[in-house]
């Protein structure tokens, strides 16, 4: 009872408050910007890639209509990869301006494609943009504490400390219940544009209440703190902005100096092949193959793909089958740098992680991109997904191109491998990007 | 004069007394300095390591054995952008574009192996480089620093009795407004020693001294408005707030929302989509590997009629070698075009976000630094021009050896057997075309004219400030 007594006094003593609204309104202004960008951003590229996939679609009929074989038809053809933005992306784009989230990519070598990257504005990116994750992160301990940390200095600079102090049945009470109303009020402000645009997103349920939950977390975090520093011994004699300054210090310390100490500790513990090396290295794989005997690509090649041993017999100095092959033998060499790399990339993220426990604002910020699949994980997966399509890709023309009907029926009856015939249909079977299922779970080490 | 001075003194003599003042400018120089020694030493690594890679590079082109000259067109080459030498102060958008590109014929790719991609994420909002120090972090310090400088004095009643006494509150205020920029100042000389450091390195001085120049006005606006709110406001803890909410909106807001308007405002079509008009474009061309595509009947009807020949094998050049030279010309005009377009969206976009630096002084410095420093979007655009001349020349050139060395016939019948496709090669001595590639930033002139915009809204800022000091000494009297 006196608990709801308490927040009801305090609540009717905020509403005299200016300074108090006008934070308030700014706020609430902030995060309608904050979910407006978002929402703007996340239609930008739906749109985006429902057009990619009407062009490509297009683009890839009138390609294949021309091929009279299945080698040129894997070669003209390019293939649209995507990643949609989840339904909760507006409120956190996370790495999406990094990390590329389409490709087109054909049945080369995937080593020489997977790295372009088709990025955004990089001085966009540099800038940084103002999303919402970025508002509960990095801004929401700042307005935390402009709205807390004068909690009793103000009243005491004013001459009403020991008047409250006097009227409240419990001074701890007194204290948490003012602070719980303003940061209720913060909350409000802040999640309110959220959960319309989430509900005009159409967000799941759970991962909304699962920002709410960070957000409110977040929130709780900052004003423990500010209660109790407030209350030690050392603010009771320093004044508001005194109090405020060392705040400040703290919100700098992990927000500022926490993530840039852990990023360079980071590259110093994780050791990662330069990008360049696996391209160059690919490069040479594959060109060389061009000068090198025929066993030199087979051998290789038959070593993954024991099936086609019996069809590497070349009637030309060039054909296809050998051509594709070189170019799996390409991955193939440079598939070792290339795990590392990802490794690598995985590993800083792991540790990037692990270092966000000594960082509320990068822990927020984590968890926010996490939720909205917008992190460097949920990248990678994209790219592992493109790797797998790949692979499927590979999957479905070796076969045309080795010609496994042709060599059957050769060994039943003993006689030499027909010349593979070109059939327009078999290609309408090609997989598709958009209905692709990871089904390949050895592809990582096929590759 | 002297009262100014002695304001001045009697200033820093309490920030010495209070210590928090005191540990703040430590703090700050020091964060500098650390800032600029680990970025300097950052760069010139990466300097180091894309000079190693670009000649590596090189070398190995020039080692290919033997081949079809074609083969070199696909077998490509590798550009890497060596970064400015204020960079080591602004690394500006060099962490977000890539390094290093991959040329080859028939394509213009895109830069590959951002700096970001391979980062452990941790560094969006935040950086150790000197700008984000000096743009972001400074003005906060100089808040924590002087947001108390006249308030302090009201709330003593000091200041009616300075007053009363006769002090003029002009320089009452220019004194106080000395020390902050002195305090200011000390937290911009690790970047006065860097820029120096840069003009050793060859950087023009006439660069790094605008350079200087436009971070010290930064600096005088910043200590001109947290010392205007500090005289328009009666309480300590008023003219905290408001400084501290100031702090949050100029530096931090502003910045990112006129990013994210730009983004809204201007959307430009991704590099992906442009492409599939490319292709369209290029169809009609006709595939520059077929030389029976009927797109090159007219060259060569042209041909024949001027070496007065009935068939191409009588020509005395190899038409395939010259159907690859005006297939890749013609593409290249395309794919330049659209290209130019896409730099041109870019610009745009980036314009919008620079407008801001009305709104906020941190966009204006901003701009102005990236600008300067020669690490903006203007630069990476002219490493992607510099690195597609580079691609055409060397393309073309083994376009013209396949036209000129190597016979017709040979080249026809390469895939007969072994011998043939021996016989379809030219001499590795014919490598020798591909010209060095070092990229230097634009010139001193050039990047002091593209930024004349920016440290005008600085110099506009600058005016604001004269106004607001002026209004606060009307309020003060």
């Amino acid at each position: 009872m006196s608990v709801f007594s308490n927040i009801n006094r305090e609540a009717r003593f905020l509403v005299k408050q200016r300074y108090f609204f006008a934070l308030l309104t700014i706020v609430l202004l902030l995060s309608v910007f904050s979910v407006w960008s978002g929402i703007s951003e996340t239609n930008t590229q739906l749109s985006t890639i429902e057009r990619l996939q009407q062009k490509d679609a297009i683009d890839r009929a009138n390609v294949l209509a021309k091929q009279s074989d299945y080698g040129s038809a894997a070669y003209y053809s390019f293939h649209l990869t995507y990643s949609a933005p989840s339904a909760m992306a507006f409120a956190a784009m996370g790495q999406r301006d990094i990390y590329p989230w389409k490709h087109r990519i054909r049945m080369l070598a995937l080593e020489g494609q997977i790295y372009e990257t088709d990025s955004d504005n990089p001085e966009l990116s540099f800038l940084g943009r103002f999303d919402f994750a970025f508002l509960i992160s990095v801004l929401l301990p700042l307005f935390v504490i402009l709205l807390l940390h004068d909690l009793r200095s103000a009243e005491r600079e004013a001459g009403r400390y020991d008047l409250l102090i006097a009227t409240a049945s419990k001074q701890q009470r007194l204290w948490l219940s003012r602070a719980s109303v303003l940061c209720a009020a913060l909350a409000i402000a802040l999640l309110l544009p959220f959960v319309i645009g989430a509900i005009i997103m159409q967000a799941p349920l759970v991962s909304t209440l699962q920002v709410i939950a960070v957000t409110l977390g977040h929130i709780l975090f900052w004003m423990l703190l500010t209660l109790w520093f407030t209350a030690s011994k050392v603010a009771v004699k320093q004044s508001s902005a005194q109090i405020a300054s060392v705040l400040l210090a703290v919100w700098l310390g992990v927000a500022v100096l926490v993530p840039v100490v852990s990023d360079i500790a980071i590259d110093e513990m994780v050791q990662s092949p330069n990008g360049g090396e696996i391209v160059l290295t690919q490069r040479e794989g594959v060109n060389d193959a061009w000068d090198l005997p025929f066993a030199d690509t087979w051998a290789p090649f038959i070593a993954t793909h024991p099936q086609w041993k019996n069809n590497t017999e070349m009637s030309s100095q060039f054909e296809w089958k050998w051509y594709y092959a070189f170019q799996q033998v390409g991955d193939q060499k440079a598939a070792a740098l290339s795990t590392a790399y990802r490794d690598a990339t995985l590993e800083k993220n792991n540790l990037a992680q692990r270092f966000a426990y000594i960082s509320p604002p990068m822990l927020a910020q984590k968890l926010l991109s996490s939720i909205a699949e917008t992190d460097t994980l949920a990248a990678m997966k994209y790219e592992q997904k493109v790797r797998d399509y790949h692979q499927a890709l590979r999957l479905f023309y070796y076969p045309l191109l080795f010609g496994a009907a042709e060599l059957n029926e050769a060994q039943n009856n003993k006689t030499k491998v027909k010349k593979v015939a070109f059939d327009a249909k078999a290609l309408s079977k090609l997989p598709s990007f958009s209905t692709f299922k990871n089904t390949i779970h050895t592809a990582k080490e096929n590759i | 004069m002297s009262v100014i001075q002695q304001v001045t003194r009697d200033e820093w003599r309490f920030w010495h007394r209070t210590k928090l003042a005191a540990t703040i400018i430590i703090i700050g120089t020091l964060l500098t300095l650390v800032s600029g020694v680990v970025n300097t030493l950052e760069m010139q690594h990466a300097s180091h390591e894309r000079e190693h890679l670009q000649q590596s590079a090189q070398a190995q082109f020039l080692e290919q054995p033997d081949r079809h000259p074609h083969r070199m067109v696909h077998y490509g080459h590798y550009v890497f952008r060596t970064p400015s030498a204020l960079s080591i102060i602004e690394p500006g958008v060099d962490a977000f574009t890539g390094t290093s590109i991959f040329l080859e014929g028939h394509k213009q790719n895109t830069a590959m192996f951002a700096d970001q991609r391979q980062a452990s994420g941790m560094t969006r909002f935040s950086s150790l480089t000197p700008s984000f120090l000096l743009q972001v972090l400074v003005p906060l310090f100089i808040i924590l620093i002087g947001y108390a400088s006249v308030t302090r004095e009201k709330e003593a009643g000091t200041l009616n009795i300075m007053i009363t006494q006769g002090i003029n509150v002009w320089h009452l205020l220019l004194g106080k407004y000395f020390a902050l920029v002195s305090s200011g100042l000390l937290m911009l000389l690790p970047l006065i020693v860097a820029a120096v450091w840069a003009s050793i390195n060859g950087e023009s001085a006439l660069i790094t001294s605008s350079f200087v120049a436009g971070y010290i006005l930064y600096i005088l606006v910043w200590c001109g408005i947290v010392l205007a709110v500090s005289a328009v406001n009666q309480k300590n803890s008023a003219s905290f707030a408001i400084l501290v909410s100031l702090w949050i909106v100029l530096c931090i807001l502003l910045p990112r929302i006129g990013s994210s308007s730009a983004a809204a405002i201007a959307p430009s079509p991704s590099k992906l989509e442009a492409d599939f008009a490319v292709k369209a474009e290029l169809r009609k061309l006709g595939d520059g590997h077929d030389a029976s595509d009927p797109a090159f009947e007219q060259l060569k009807k042209n041909l024949l009629t001027k070496y007065n020949v009935d068939k191409v094998e009588d020509l005395p050049i190899n038409f395939r070698g010259t159907v690859a030279q005006y297939s890749e010309n013609k593409l290249t005009e395309i794919l330049n075009q659209f290209a130019e377009k896409r730099m041109q969206e870019e610009l745009e976009q980036a314009y919008i976000a620079r407008q801001f630096g009305w709104l906020t002084p941190t966009t204006a410095i901003r701009s102005f630094s990236m600008l300067i420093a020669g690490t903006s979007l203007e630069t990476h655009h002219r490493f992607l021009r510099e690195a597609e001349k580079l691609r055409f020349d060397f393309v073309q050139s083994l376009n013209k050896v396949h036209q000129d060395n190597l016979s017709y016939e040979a080249d026809a019948n390469r895939n007969k057997n072994a011998d043939a496709t021996k016989a379809a090669r030219v001499d590795a001595a014919n490598w020798q075309v591909l010209s060095e590639f070092s990229f230097k930033p634009d010139t001193a002139q050039t990047r002091l004219l593209r930024s004349a915009i920016y440290a005008l809204q600085l110099l506009f800022w600058c005016g604001l400030i004269v106004l607001l000091l002026r209004f606060a000494v009307r309020r003060i009297s």
